[in-house]
């Protein structure tokens, strides 16, 4: 607790010292950022010793706040989110020495320093409050210092749309469905204290508990992204200087996904229903994600829609999480809450360093339109190196992090389509396909943007590049160490959440070893497999020096252009044209448009094509939403029909809607039923037969499920097992 | 038991990595058969494998040493899944409830190591062809985790060797459609990763229409050697969990299972040579609808296998 108290106060001091000191800009940004680095290791420590010790601590601030005390407590869900933010926050303040340096301005270096230090002293006092209302006031104390923050550049305009679109967004989430939630709950306890909110809510009706959870949904989800509320990230977050864009998506965003997991921990027990609502908005959210970002041509946007995406990877894992605890499958609640914990610290870790990474990109060369750029491994190769270990973890390869969580997360899915009876276990199927779908479009996307930027030859001559500052270097080297860490000792690192799983299935750390135990291996396995990898990647590299060895060496030459010998670095394949084959592949889904000019004639004028994926969501929701919310104040306040005043200019009409509007969809969604494609028929022959048997399960009532087996037996056998499948297991 | 297991899991691993030039050749024997030609040697692939290990590398100026890291690396991971996949007998070197999903995650490691080095020659055919291998991988992604979830249910097991073990045997008497089904899109999947036709065209020298054999047109040498084996490598090991799954085998047959099982392994080398020389290979813009069509194919079995506790 001492830590927490210490890292609040330094952050403080950090702030009004940048301020004061603002005349002497290197001052104050050395200053502040040292105060945050200190900051945020102290809060790493009070994380570390929660979850190793156990227990929880609180601390009463005899301070006056209107309607709520000064409640600071730390369990072991606070815990979790502490270290993420802490680790973030060090390399943020450690990479932000060497970004700075190139323009020391002294205003926005120094209010980049104070509200860097607010931003994360109010992220530190969000997931330790204990008292709503110094929840919610930390809460809006975060969002205002990012907008701040994501605005800083306010000279550029896509900055103050990003600033707005943010501020918007967060307030709209925040005053329309968690204001309400926490203040449901607190007249429902009569307290504003977190424990008596638990004792509180926990006689509430099924229903009201479900009503409560899904405004919590759409409230903390518009912070964390999940579609369709994701829309202001990808339009805030890469605007935002690079140390902010990192600590947004790493780790703001991460507070929406603490919010609901702070209500889940209130709750009762929760119908089935919920958590498959959660279940197919973290499969929508990561699979819409990831080929959204697929179709990006800007490096900061593409790694901001992944951010959704691996919003959706944590979704699935809470979603697995509630059902398990719905079904009373111990195993599976375990696995799921442990696998979106994880994943939180490892989202963490690999988007805040590959937003660095790219950031980095982007201050060595003054671009990040991806298909400008080329051939940087040979000019800068640590920044490279860095980038290719954060685009492993993030496609969730071994031996790396993010592998582990969605391991665990894997684990929850495969043990529920095999121990929840019946037809329910066609939603962790669902999961399952879904999160192996986002698996190979993530590496389709890494491979491009990676591949795209780093290797080949530079595509733009014109472009001159520059080192990347050793400050960078470390800042990132500190989060690529524990992406490797964590990847290759998981047997460290998984058993340390079972404080943060405890808060949420009220499991002691026993129980919650023996339940991961009961369907899946636990983490050390994967710890063999790596040495595994590592050796034969070291044997077959000696190998291949000893065979070579005694080879003549030969010359360097061209890369072959298969008989074709005046290549040019523009003929190389750009972003756009390896992502095409997947984009129009799913072009159902994307609504991509493509703009061609080609070239015609016997002498053909300059060609020219241009491709573009419109955020669905943006343009064919929210769009004709506000734009429609727009007239009916026009309307009220100039009292006609119209909305149009008789005097006074005409208001702007909303914006031409190009992306294909509802209707558009429906109808071009019947034209593709009719296309006389096979596999079409055949999916809909499948959806037929779910409809028939849950109809036929429905009427005859055998949905209904054995009320709690899960703590029956150690082995993950149903108890409604059907008598052929026993008859057909025998010897 | 266990003892004599383990002693004889190591002779057994070294004879599952000696076996996959074989089976390459086998696939060249019976194309040449219905070609009308002798073929090459049976050894073939062996002596292919020893030229390029003692020729020299040729490396592009643009190349970086992730070039020379694609070959290594995916070869490795697929010798790690080796180890994790049962061939001849029952049981697999090292085995672990959740050992799928690490196999499935190594092939897609060795995919991205692959598809990096053929994107670092700068050339725009490798990046045609790696553009279309992590598309078509991306697809079959589905299918193959269908198939799994289908099994697994079916087995009520979560590590592979138990999977595709005698419970499997028993589990195809009780849901043999669904299974049915699972074999059916289990070879479209193993046609398309390991770049056979109708989905790639391995023979075929025409640049703009081939996939796998594109994105290694730079790698020469010992490179090139690792490359060649590990393709060969790939499509026993998916083979092996086909066969397993297709033809599950009871504990009474364990003792001339390892032997049953090389004759299999034989089996569908020939049928893989059979679909190469009666079919045609798809068109590109095709090749995603065969894909479609094996995600239905495992979905419907995965609808059959959950709703069998209703008849």
């Amino acid at each position: 607790m001492n830590f927490i108290v210490w890292s609040l106060i330094v952050l403080l001091v950090g702030a009004v010292w940048s301020l004061l000191s603002a005349g002497w800009p290197r001052w104050s940004l050395a200053g502040g950022l040292t105060c945050i680095a200190f900051a945020g290791l102290a809060a790493t420590s009070a994380g570390l010793i929660r979850l190793i010790g156990g227990g929880q601590a609180a601390h009463v601030f005899a301070w006056l706040l209107p309607l709520g005390t000064v409640k600071l407590a730390i369990d072991g869900l606070s815990a979790c989110f502490l270290v993420a933010i802490g680790i973030s926050s060090v390399s943020a303040a450690v990479y932000s020495w060497g970004y700075w340096q190139h323009e020391m301005q002294p205003r926005a270096v120094c209010t980049f320093s104070a509200l860097l230090c607010v931003m994360v002293a109010a992220m530190v006092l969000v997931v330790c409050a204990a008292d709503v209302v110094l929840f919610l006031a930390s809460w809006e104390l975060m969002s205002l210092a990012a907008f701040f923050l994501i605005g800083l550049h306010d000279r550029d305009p896509a900055a103050r749309r990003g600033a707005w679109m943010y501020l918007i967004a967060t307030h709209l989430g925040t005053a329309l469905f968690v204001v309400p939630v926490l203040a449901f709950a607190s007249s429902h306890s009569g307290s504003t204290d977190f424990e008596s909110l638990r004792a509180g809510l926990g006689s509430i009706g099924a229903s009201t508990a479900a009503l409560l959870l899904v405004l919590g949904l759409i409230g903390f989800g518009t912070k964390a992204g999940f579609m369709p509320m994701h829309v202001w990230l990808p339009i805030a977050h890469p605007v935002a200087p690079t140390p902010v864009s990192a600590l947004l998506s790493g780790v703001v965003v991460k507070t929406g996904i603490y919010g609901l997991l702070r209500l889940l921990t209130w709750l009762p027990t929760l119908p089935v229903g919920c958590a498959v609502a959660m279940l197919i908005v973290g499969a929508v959210s990561g699979v819409l994600g990831v080929l959204y970002a697929l179709a990006q041509h800007d490096i900061k946007r593409l790694l901001a829609y992944h951010t959704v995406e691996n919003i959706g990877i944590i979704g699935l894992g809470i979603g697995m999480g509630m059902l398990g605890q719905s079904t009373h499958q111990t195993g599976l609640a375990a696995l799921g809450y442990a696998g979106a914990l994880l994943h939180v610290l490892n989202h963490a870790l690999f988007k805040g360093l590959l937003f660095l990474s790219g950031g980095a990109v982007i201050h060595s060369t003054g671009t990040g339109a991806i298909d400008r750029l080329g051939g940087l491994a040979r000019q800068t190769p640590r920044n490279a190196a860095l980038f290719l270990v954060g685009a492993v973890a993030i496609c969730g390869l071994p031996p790396l992090n993010g592998f582990v969580s969605e391991w665990l997360i894997y684990g929850s899915l495969f043990g529920g389509a095999l121990q929840i009876p019946g037809l329910r276990a066609a939603t962790p199927v669902l999961g399952l396909v879904s999160l192996a779908l986002m698996g190979g479009l993530a590496l389709a996307c890494f491979s491009k943007v990676f591949a795209v930027v780093f290797l080949g030859e530079p595509r733009d001559a014109a472009l001159q590049t520059h080192g990347t500052p050793g400050s960078m270097l470390a800042g990132m080297a500190l989060l690529a160490l524990l992406c490797v860490a964590i990847g290759v000792l998981p047997g460290v690192f998984v058993p340390l959440l079972a404080e943060g799983v405890g808060v949420l299935t009220r499991q002691s750390s026993d129980e919650f070893q023996s339940a991961i135990r009961q369907v899946w291996a636990p983490a050390t396995a994967l710890t063999w497999m790596a040495l595994v990898l590592a050796s034969f990647v070291a044997l077959l590299a000696i190998v291949r020096r000893q065979v070579l060895g005694h080879a003549p060496r030969a010359a360097r030459v061209p890369t072959w252009g298969c008989g074709y010998p005046y290549p040019s670095p523009r003929m190389q394949y750009s972003a756009s044209s390896f992502a095409w084959s997947l984009i129009s592949s799913f072009r159902s889904l994307l609504w991509p448009r493509k703009e061609a000019l080609a070239p015609i004639g016997p002498f053909p004028q300059a060609g020219h094509l241009e491709t573009h994926t419109a955020d669905l969501a943006e343009e064919g929701l929210f769009a004709p939403l506000f734009a429609g919310i727009a007239r009916l104040f026009a309307m009220a306040r100039t009292l006609t029909w119209t909305g149009r005043p008789t005097i006074a200019p005409p208001i702007r009409p909303p914006p031409a809607r190009e992306a294909a509007p509802l209707r558009v969809v429906l109808a071009r969604l019947l034209a593709a039923i009719r296309r006389g494609s096979i596999q079409v028929y055949l999916t809909f022959m499948v959806l037929t037969l779910i409809i028939l048997f849950l109809i036929e399960g429905f009427s005859s009532g055998r949905v209904s499920l054995p009320a709690n087996q899960g703590s029956a037996g150690a082995s993950p056998s149903r108890a409604g097992a059907p008598p052929a499948r026993v008859e057909g297991t025998g010897p | 038991m266990s003892f004599w297991r383990t002693v004889l899991a190591i002779p057994e691993f070294a004879l599952v990595l000696a076996l996959p030039p074989l089976l390459s050749s086998i696939i060249a024997r019976t194309k040449a058969w219905f070609g009308g030609r002798t073929g090459p040697p049976w050894l073939q692939p062996y002596f292919d494998l020893h030229k390029l290990i003692r020729k020299g590398a040729v490396y592009s100026r643009t190349t970086t040493w992730l070039f020379r890291a694609g070959p290594i690396v995916n070869l490795a991971a697929l010798l790690t899944t080796a180890t994790l996949v049962p061939v001849l007998s029952q049981h697999s070197l090292i085995s672990f409830a959740g050992d799928i999903i690490l196999i499935a995650y190594l092939l897609a490691l060795g995919r991205m190591f692959t598809v990096l080095a053929a994107l670092d020659t700068g050339s725009s055919f490798e990046g045609m062809g790696a553009a279309r291998e992590v598309t078509f991988g991306t697809m079959s992604e589905p299918a193959l985790f269908l198939c799994l979830a289908v099994i697994a249910i079916a087995t009520r097991s979560l590590r592979l060797s138990e999977m595709l073990g005698p419970q499997l045997f028993a589990a195809w008497h009780a849901v043999t459609p669904a299974l049915l089904l699972v074999v059916g899109a289990l070879l479209v999947v193993l046609l398309t990763e390991t770049c056979r036709i109708p989905v790639d065209d391995p023979a075929t020298h025409l640049e703009l229409t081939m996939i796998h054999e594109v994105m290694v047109l730079d790698h020469s040498g010992p490179d090139f050697a690792f490359i060649t084996y590990a393709a060969a490598l790939k499509l026993t090991l998916l083979g092996s969990i086909l066969l397993h799954a297709a033809l599950p085998m009871p504990d009474r047959l364990a003792a001339v299972g390892p032997l049953l099982r090389l004759i299999e392994l034989a089996g569908l080398a020939l049928l893989i040579g059979v679909i190469e020389s009666m079919t045609a290979r798809l068109r590109l813009n095709h090749v995603p609808r065969l894909l479609a069509g094996a995600t239905v194919l495992s979905g419907l079995a995965t609808v059959l296998i959950l709703t069998r506790g209703h008849g």
